[in-house]
């Protein structure tokens, strides 16, 4: 051993930041640990055009060191059957990978302890310096368990460390223990699980070009390397070479492997477990034979459902209300205290009254997030897949595409991402390119204003908000769109890959509020911040663009308002909106509405209209900012709100209302199917490795919108 | 694809409410699969309930549950 290797990662001597991977089986619960050891200080990648790849945060020890902490997705072993998984094997095969780790802290569910360890001994013989984390304390004591860890960490020769990532209890003994690891040398005198001898000569020969690998890590790659991204043809070529020389049979050998493992740790863990888990009649048991009943099941399903919608439309009046108050106040405020000109008018017209048509809609964007979290939470989501896969496969799709659904209702950007954990390409292709279809939040404030157009707001039976069911409906041709859409690629996509479900059942669990918290916050920040930066600038562009024009054209065409209205002895009011409308048509934003307006003009849309759909392409929330913007410009009454000003807007020539059923209906139908964001079709191209699926996706997706629409608005008017 | 015997009892054939040992798998990808998820020769299963659409079970193992479509639990053969 080389006592100079030896560093303890709190010593002052580390200064080269410490990376530390928490890895573990789906549902071990490592989010929460993850979340209680990060708190807020987590990095999340997110729109426009970066995805969630990892989630990583900063870990300060008690003596002041900083650990970065990468959370990798969930996996059952090094042999992955998703997107998912590849991504943990990826980075551990090789020490030259990215995000390649200093340690690891490994999460084991302590109540299914036997299936768990299956990746743990795999992780070990990588030499790094590990942690055994037992999560569900509360569970395993609750349920009787008395484990005895002493021994359990003797004879796997790593610290472990038994908490609870629900209650916070033994976080202590866990941070002590990161304190305490050794890095730069091999964690035990660990020496791998022996390797037979077609292994080890593949594994010898293939270490010959790579020298870095350690012995399993060479077998990793005789294992994957038909798809590790890092690895140059000629590399996958010789690889392959020694593959078929030696007689490697990858899938012999990985059943094998798979069975010495358990082999080894059964044992032990019957040792070191004093009472096992029984059989017994649990809660998550009683509760299934309801939910995931062949007729309560799917009926509970669509009533869930029914109550997120209505909770979105009635819980989030109160503090929208109170948002457009306080946007009303703000403007009115700062246009009494500045002076009167340009610069204010930007600031109110332009940046204020864009904000403030778009800060409006977090609440129900942070009731979607935090509904939508909940039911992953308490472990809902994977009974929905259960209980849909049959029609899922029907429509081209996996049980699991329902959870890319259902999270398409709020971002269609994670939601795509979900689909990793299909192994099928078409299947996941198929969610991917349908997962848009589905109404997400960046629709709602569309929605909201459109539908009191609509429908009146009335309630029925005594519960159900007329236009909250209006809502609902607007969802649901989403879905059919999405469904539809589905059964035609599954006809027109081929592929002989297997298809799977093998889909595990977590039990029931009351929610953790803070992995809720920090997903709804995370979120809510990122719409805010994210889209606000780009309604900020397309607000302060239109403003331009609406408040200026061609040199002259815009007072000719005040002068010939102020005519007309003579002419046609109108009285004040109605004069200054004259004015007010003839002056924009005549600015550099009308000469471009009036540029697209032949297009558009079939669907009912004006060219104000228009200017939205154009900004609209790049986030469809865009759209309200746009129209507070472009309606507030030049009009002198108190009305805040966006939905007031469009009511009451007329088109100057007819006098006619412009929102009319058929418009309204029309542009409602657009913006079910438009592919509006550009955010979305960024995260496709990556997801599909390719441009052709996203410009596919756009392609079907706005053109069915443009001919519904027609067809709404000509069936309608 | 193991030939069909009629001697061999498989996941599939048991009725919801029955238990078994596993005995062997019929597909080596599958086998490759439920391994990872704690399924082996020697585990024993219960078939619980089939899934409301039919063309799935919901299969408990010990203290966790796992749902399979009928493909997957005909591969997997029962002592």
């Amino acid at each position: 051993m080389h006592h100079h290797e030896l560093s303890d990662i709190s010593s002052p001597s580390s200064t080269r930041p410490i990376t530390v991977a928490l890895l573990g089986n789906p549902n071990s619960g490592k989010s929460s640990i993850f979340n209680r050891l990060t708190g807020l200080r987590q990095k999340v990648g997110n729109f426009p055009g970066v995805t969630v790849e990892k989630k990583s945060g900063t870990l300060v020890l008690d003596n002041g060191q900083v650990i970065n902490l990468i959370d990798f997705p969930g996996a059952y072993s090094f042999y992955p059957n998703s997107q998912d998984e590849r991504i943990v094997v990826q980075t551990l095969a090789s020490p030259l990978a990215e995000n390649y780790p200093d340690a690891i802290l490994y999460v084991a569910d302590v109540t299914k302890l036997e299936k768990h360890l299956l990746l743990f001994s795999q992780l070990r013989d990588l030499n790094l310096p590990l942690v055994l984390v037992l999560n569900m304390s509360d569970v395993a004591e609750r349920e009787g368990q008395i484990l005895d860890t002493q021994q359990l960490a003797a004879r796997f020769k790593v610290p472990v460390v038994l908490l609870s990532g629900r209650t916070g209890s033994g976080f202590q003994a866990l941070k002590l223990a990161i304190a305490q690891i050794k890095l730069g040398v091999n964690a035990s005198e660990h020496k791998g699980r022996r390797l037979n001898a077609v292994e080890k000569k593949v594994s010898q020969r293939i270490r010959e070009i790579f020298p870095e690998l350690n012995p399993y890590q060479a077998v990793l790659l005789a294992h994957h390397q038909g798809w590790l991204s890092y690895l140059t043809e000629e590399q996958r070529a010789a690889i392959q070479k020694i593959n078929s020389e030696e007689g490697f049979k990858s899938l012999n050998f990985q059943v094998e492997e798979t069975m010495e493992r358990y082999d080894i740790c059964t044992p032990i863990v019957q040792q070191v477990l004093k009472s096992r888990a029984s059989e017994k009649q649990t809660l998550t048991t009683r509760l299934d034979a309801v939910l995931t009943h062949r007729v309560a099941g799917p009926i509970i399903f669509f009533l869930v459902m029914l109550l997120v919608f209505q909770a979105i439309y009635a819980w989030a009046s109160y503090p929208m209300e109170g948002i457009e108050w306080l946007f009303g106040q703000a403007e009115s405020g700062l246009k009494a205290l500045l002076p009167a000109g340009w610069f204010t008018n930007l600031l109110t017209e332009g940046v204020l009254a864009g904000l403030g048509g778009i800060v409006v809609f977090v609440p129900q964007i942070a009731i979607l997030f935090f509904l939508i979290s909940l039911l992953e939470e308490v472990g809902y989501m994977a009974r929905a897949a259960f209980i849909f896969d049959r029609v899922m496969q029907a429509f081209g799709l996996n049980g699991r595409s329902i959870v890319a659904l259902i999270s398409g209702g709020a971002c269609a950007i994670p939601a795509i991402m979900t689909t990793r954990t299909i192994s099928n390409w078409k299947e996941r292709l198929i969610t991917i390119l349908v997962t848009p279809f589905i109404s997400c939040s960046a629709r709602i404030p569309v929605y909201t204003v459109l539908i009191g157009f609509v429908v009146s707001e009335r309630t029925i039976g005594g519960i159900f908000n007329l236009q909250g069911l209006a809502f609902m409906g607007l969802y649901l041709l989403g879905i059919a769109a999405a469904l539809l859409a589905a059964l035609v690629f599954k006809w027109i996509l081929k592929t002989r890959e297997h298809s799977f479900l093998m889909l595990e059942l977590p039990e029931y669990q009351l929610p953790v509020m803070r992995n809720v918290g920090i997903t709804v916050w995370e979120k809510v920040k990122a719409f805010v911040l994210e889209a606000g930066k780009v309604i900020l600038i397309i607000s302060v562009v239109l403003w331009a663009l609406a408040s200026y024009g061609p040199p002259g054209k815009m007072d000719a065409a005040a002068q010939d308002a102020v005519a007309r209205a003579q002419q046609e002895q109108l009285d004040e009011t109605t004069t200054e909106n004259l004015i007010a409308a003839k002056k924009i048509e005549a600015s550099y934003a009308g000469y471009l509405g009036k540029a697209i307006e032949p297009a558009i003009a079939p669907l009912g849309f004006d060219w104000k209209i228009g200017i939205a759909l154009i900004t609209s392409f790049a986030a469809r929330e865009v759209f309200v900012g746009t129209m507070a913007t472009i309606y507030s410009i030049g009009s002198d009454d108190d009305e805040y709100s966006v939905r007031n000003r469009m009511a009451k807007e007329r088109n100057p020539d007819t006098g006619e209302l412009v929102y009319t059923r058929a418009t309204s209906f029309s542009l409602l139908i657009f913006y079910v199917f438009a592919m509006m964001c550009m955010s979305t079709l960024a995260v496709v191209k990556r997801e599909t490795n390719s441009w052709k699926w996203p410009i596919i996706q756009f392609l079907f997706m706005t053109g069915l919108a443009y001919f519904s629409s027609l067809l709404v608005y000509q069936l309608m008017s | 694809m193991v030939a069909k015997v009629p001697t061999i009892k498989r996941l599939s054939d048991l009725k919801p409410g029955f238990s078994g040992e596993v005995a062997a798998f019929g597909n080596d990808v599958i086998a490759a699969k439920m391994m990872s998820m704690g399924i082996l020769p020697g585990t024993r299963l219960m078939l619980v309930r089939e899934a409301p659409f039919g063309g799935g079970w919901y299969v408990k193992i010990g203290n966790y549950a796992i749902a399979l479509r009928k493909e997957e639990a005909a591969c997997i053969i029962m002592n």
